[in-house]
């Protein structure tokens, strides 16, 4: 496993990709594998929480987040100019493995953020996006994706409806899902219903983000587990869905 | 060489910085980070006899400088603390201050029964959860708590610290003389404060419980009130905790009167804070040429 530290790093870029959604990049080597987070700060003690994000990607020389500006957290990270300095806490979490070949990866909102390392990473995978409006950095998404899926309530660029609608778990081998609750439980009848392993990587307010406040923790048939530290990644057939 | 050790009671620390109960697990966590026998101890997560879920989501709420938490007493129960949690912190050289909740007068006492033989090395009583709904309050609360404290004396060997509410009804003064009567050896100020959110698209407040814990830098200038008033009246060590975020916190507690300070919600916003506080405390006792803490401590009376 991967030490896991605090450091500072120089932003290099905090990009404008949609409305409200940045792409924050900053200078270093960091490790990570797909799925986990890094805790990120950019202020003293007020809000007294880091937050938590998924890695959109990692090179040698940088590490960047895909995020949505929703509440004080994410206001002060869009505020970021280059060289302004993150505070990152990481890597955290278990993150996801590929298991076997045909691989689909499904995104819906904010969710889509861990996928394109993933894709990356793992290679060959299709991917499905889900959108709320216009969406954004397809073309980011096509250099990773080997076949690229798209829906959005308008249909822009791609299907029309929910990505959960739209994505079709036969001749997988194993899906991976990153979104909205109401998205990864319709995914989870889907991909049970067809046979198809499904992990899904869950978010939740967290404060230690290592696994010591407990304040994160998600039902699963195996008990409480909490999201920060024996996720963010669990097998959907552990979850305990509507709860 | 600079001495930073602390005696509470017949409890000797090597430094007044332990982390506050239920942001620290049982150690295991931060460790990964640091070596936390640096610390001068640690407060476990709440025990209670029998293991407890917690509440049900939400569990976290931020508010300016503060956090409102509703987890609940999640805990293995004291007996898989004993058998499975507490070795590995001794292991690790760890202080172990084994924080205790009863759901009744009488299990207070079973569960420090369970770890007075043990090698912890004192025991802090919670009797003041502000996220355990419904608590049966009989009689009045300077009685209860009198009561309390007399169980876990009665089965307790280790030394025996109480933390304190600080919105107890009526007098934390009056409150804190009946826990020092009852033979404890430590007062520890205070708990997180029972607070509400409410979620105004929802019309509703936040937590299901409705009430919760409030923490963080919010409260500090209120615990140190009580911290000041308390160690003018008590004999026994007061403990001060609530908002302390860095070494200036700190000593301004010392000054107060604290004999130690715990850190907690500041864990979360550096998770090295315990150990900057330690090194922060260092270089202010070389600067100042302090050479024990009663150099100090409590000169903000004078």
């Amino acid at each position: 496993m991967d030490k896991i530290d605090v450091r500072t790093a120089p932003v290099i870029a905090n990009d404008q990709v949609a409305p409200d959604t940045f792409l924050l990049r900053v200078q270093g080597t960091f490790p990570a594998k797909p799925a986990q987070f890094y805790m990120l700060r950019a202020w003293g003690i007020n809000p007294p929480l880091s937050r938590p994000m998924s890695i959109f990607n990692r090179t040698d020389k940088l590490l960047s987040f895909l995020y949505v500006k929703q509440g004080q957290g994410t206001h002060l990270l869009a505020r970021l100019l280059p060289g302004d300095k993150l505070v990152l806490f990481g890597p955290l979490g278990n993150g996801w493995n590929q298991q076997g070949d045909q691989i689909a990866l499904v995104g819906g909102g904010s969710g889509i953020a861990p996928l394109f390392y993933t894709a990356k990473v793992f290679g060959k995978a299709d991917v499905y996006l889900g959108f709320h409006a216009k969406p954004f950095l397809l073309r980011t998404f096509k250099q990773v994706a080997k076949q690229l899926y798209i829906s959005s309530e308008s249909g822009e660029n791609g299907q029309k409806g929910l990505i959960s609608n739209v994505f079709q778990p036969h001749g997988y081998d194993t899906c991976y899902a990153c979104g909205p609750y109401a998205m990864l439980e319709a995914l989870h009848h889907t991909c049970q219903n067809a046979g198809v392993p499904l992990f899904v990587s869950l978010e939740e307010k967290m404060a230690c983000g290592i696994g010591a406040c407990l304040g994160c923790v998600v039902r699963t048939t195996q008990g409480l587990r909490r999201v920060c530290r024996d996720g963010p990644v669990f097998r959907a057939k552990d979850v305990i869905w509507n709860d | 060489m600079i001495d930073l050790s602390v005696q509470i009671g017949n409890l000797a620390l090597r430094n007044p910085v332990i982390a506050a109960s239920g942001t620290f697990g049982f150690g295991q966590e931060y460790s990964q980070l640091y070596d936390t026998s640096r610390l001068g101890a640690i407060c476990t997560k709440g025990l209670t006899l029998h293991p407890q879920q917690g509440n049900p989501g939400p569990r976290l709420w931020e508010t300016p400088c503060g956090l409102l938490n509703s987890i609940g007493l999640q805990n293995p129960g004291v007996t898989s603390f004993v058998k499975e949690d507490l070795p590995k912190m001794k292991e690790m050289r760890l202080v172990v201050i084994a924080n205790v909740w009863g759901n009744t007068v009488k299990e207070y006492g079973q569960v420090v029964g369970k770890l007075s033989n043990t090698s912890i090395d004192a025991v802090e009583i919670n009797i003041s959860c502000p996220n355990i709904p419904d608590q049966p309050i009989t009689g009045n609360q300077v009685a209860r708590t009198a009561k309390v404290v007399r169980e876990a004396r009665k089965a307790c060997k280790k030394p025996l610290w109480v933390k304190l509410s600080p919105t107890s009804e009526g007098s934390s003064l009056q409150l804190a003389r009946a826990i020092q009567a009852e033979g404890a050896n430590a007062i520890c100020v205070a708990n997180t404060f029972r607070a509400i959110a409410i979620d105004i698209t929802k019309r509703k407040p936040v937590f299901r419980n409705i009430f919760a814990g409030l923490s963080g830098p919010a409260i500090k200038p209120i615990t140190l009130g009580i911290v000041y008033e308390l160690s003018l009246a008590l004999e026994i060590p007061v403990i001060g905790i609530g908002g302390i975020t860095n070494w200036q916190d700190a000593v301004e507690f010392i000054m107060a009167g604290a004999y130690a300070v715990q850190i907690g919600t500041a864990n979360f916003i550096d998770p090295f804070c315990g150990i900057k506080v330690i090194k922060g405390l260092t270089t202010f006792m070389e600067n100042q040429s302090i050479e024990s803490w009663e150099d100090i401590r409590g000169c903000a009376h004078q």
